[in-house]
């Protein structure tokens, strides 16, 4: 009667009402001679209406007024405004050049990505922890531990005059490379981390600064192969002075 | 979205949501999600979409968010295993049972890969065409054609192995 036997693909757009009429009717046709393939089909189209009906109202919930068409027309709108403003705000920063330039372009360039925050996350999980790679409070050990992973590496500073004895490191990896958290504290405990990677794709040229991240303070900056950040306690009246002396040293 | 009346747009946000309860299995993400598809829809609004191809284009949109989430998923497991952490839990989806009724139907349903789940979702049950389905989940038709066999299959014999329950019941 037919021509050619249905494929498994035809079968499928059979079920979902896909097929062409005329090769919809030699399919049918086909079926009506193959009642164990009908079977099947049968079989596939009510699963397709059983889900369909277990699925109606699926997913309904009270709606939210965030997502109500009125209030989104109105943020896009605003959105449009904001973008303008946005724009004259740049403009006039440029235009006035200096510090005020330089501010607009970090704040619009890293609005969305904080810097450093893998290392702010990585002083988090193991400033505390028992469990760095190596224990080292002898400084030259700590320096061939970090000369052997990050070969063009400067010289680590004495930090013993800022009470900061090293602890210990541990080796880790991001996207861009290898990168390592060194951990140092002081008499009562207190530790400071010195966090160093591979620049990554937004960070290659990375300005120097600070920020607050809840009770931490990381201060970066980038130097030679490699971007560096300090992450110490809002109240560690060190940080300032330590990250002058790792800026100079490494 | 200018085309739209207040019903036609409310009815679309179930639809989404309900692609995305599907695929997140866990009602909070599934919120995140049409958030972040609408969000991301607003801002690019530049490409003008007449109402007929605004429902896919929104499922393509919440589909690649949804793909990325779990690529950063996996990428903060990698993270925390580097950390010492030890492998992220696998998400259970234990939660969308809170929400489904325990029918034979949908807990087999439940049981297919978030792939098969999403594509049975958007042909048998959003109606969207082989080449839209294609185009929202980035794939070529003919491995539409295939996923669509396999996962036709997987249903069947989840469902015929799973006799329906004697009494239905809310789970809450």
């Amino acid at each position: 009667m037919t021509r050619l036997i249905p494929t498994e693909h035809e079968l499928h757009a059979y079920v979902d009402e896909r097929l062409e009429p005329a090769r919809r009717a030699e399919v049918e046709a086909w079926l009506a001679v193959n009642p164990e393939d009908a079977a099947r089909i049968e079989a596939w189209r009510g699963d397709a209406r059983r889900l369909r009906a277990a699925l109606a109202g699926f997913g309904e919930q009270p709606s939210d007024p965030a997502l109500d068409l009125a209030p989104l027309r109105r943020r896009l709108r605003q959105r449009r405004q904001w973008r303008l403003a946005q724009a004259a705000v740049l403009l006039l920063a440029v235009g006035l050049g200096g510090l005020g330039g330089w501010q607009a372009r970090e704040a619009t360039l890293f609005a969305g990505m904080l810097p450093m925050a893998d290392a702010v996350e990585a002083h988090r999980l193991f400033a505390d922890a028992s469990t760095l790679d190596i224990q080292a409070s002898d400084p030259a050990r700590l320096q061939a531990w970090l000369g052997r992973h990050f070969n063009r590496v400067g010289q680590l500073p004495d930090l013993s005059g800022y009470g900061l004895q090293p602890v210990g490191a541990r080796l880790l990896s991001n996207e861009a490379g290898p990168a390592a958290l060194l951990v140092f504290q002081d008499r009562q405990g207190l530790r400071i981390s010195l966090f160093l990677r591979s620049p990554g794709e937004h960070f290659e040229r990375m300005p120097s600064g600070q920020r607050t991240d809840g009770q931490l303070q990381a201060r970066y900056w980038s130097h030679g192969d490699y971007n560096f950040a300090l992450v110490s306690a809002v109240d560690d009246a060190r940080g300032e002075q330590v990250r002058r002396a790792l800026g100079v040293s490494l | 979205m200018h085309d739209l009346d207040d019903q036609q747009w409310r009815e679309l946000l179930q639809r989404l949501r309900r692609f995305a309860l599907w695929l997140t299995r866990e009602p909070g993400g599934a919120d995140d999600l049409v958030q972040a598809t609408v969000e991301r829809a607003l801002s690019r609004r530049g490409q003008q979409r007449d109402a007929d191809s605004l429902r896919p284009w929104l499922f393509t949109i919440l589909y690649r968010l949804f793909l990325d989430g779990k690529r950063r998923e996996r990428l903060h497991a990698r993270w925390l295993a580097w950390f010492g952490r030890g492998q992220a839990e696998e998400p259970t989806g234990g939660e969308i049972e809170s929400i489904v009724l325990a029918q034979a139907d949908l807990r087999a349903f439940a049981r297919l890969s978030a792939e098969q789940r999403a594509l049975l979702l958007l042909v048998s049950v959003e109606g969207l065409s082989y080449k839209e389905a294609a185009d929202t989940l980035g794939i070529p038709i003919g491995t539409v054609m295939s996923r669509l066999s396999r996962a036709r299959a997987a249903l069947r014999e989840l469902t015929e192995g799973n006799p329906t329950p004697p009494a239905l019941r809310r789970l809450k």
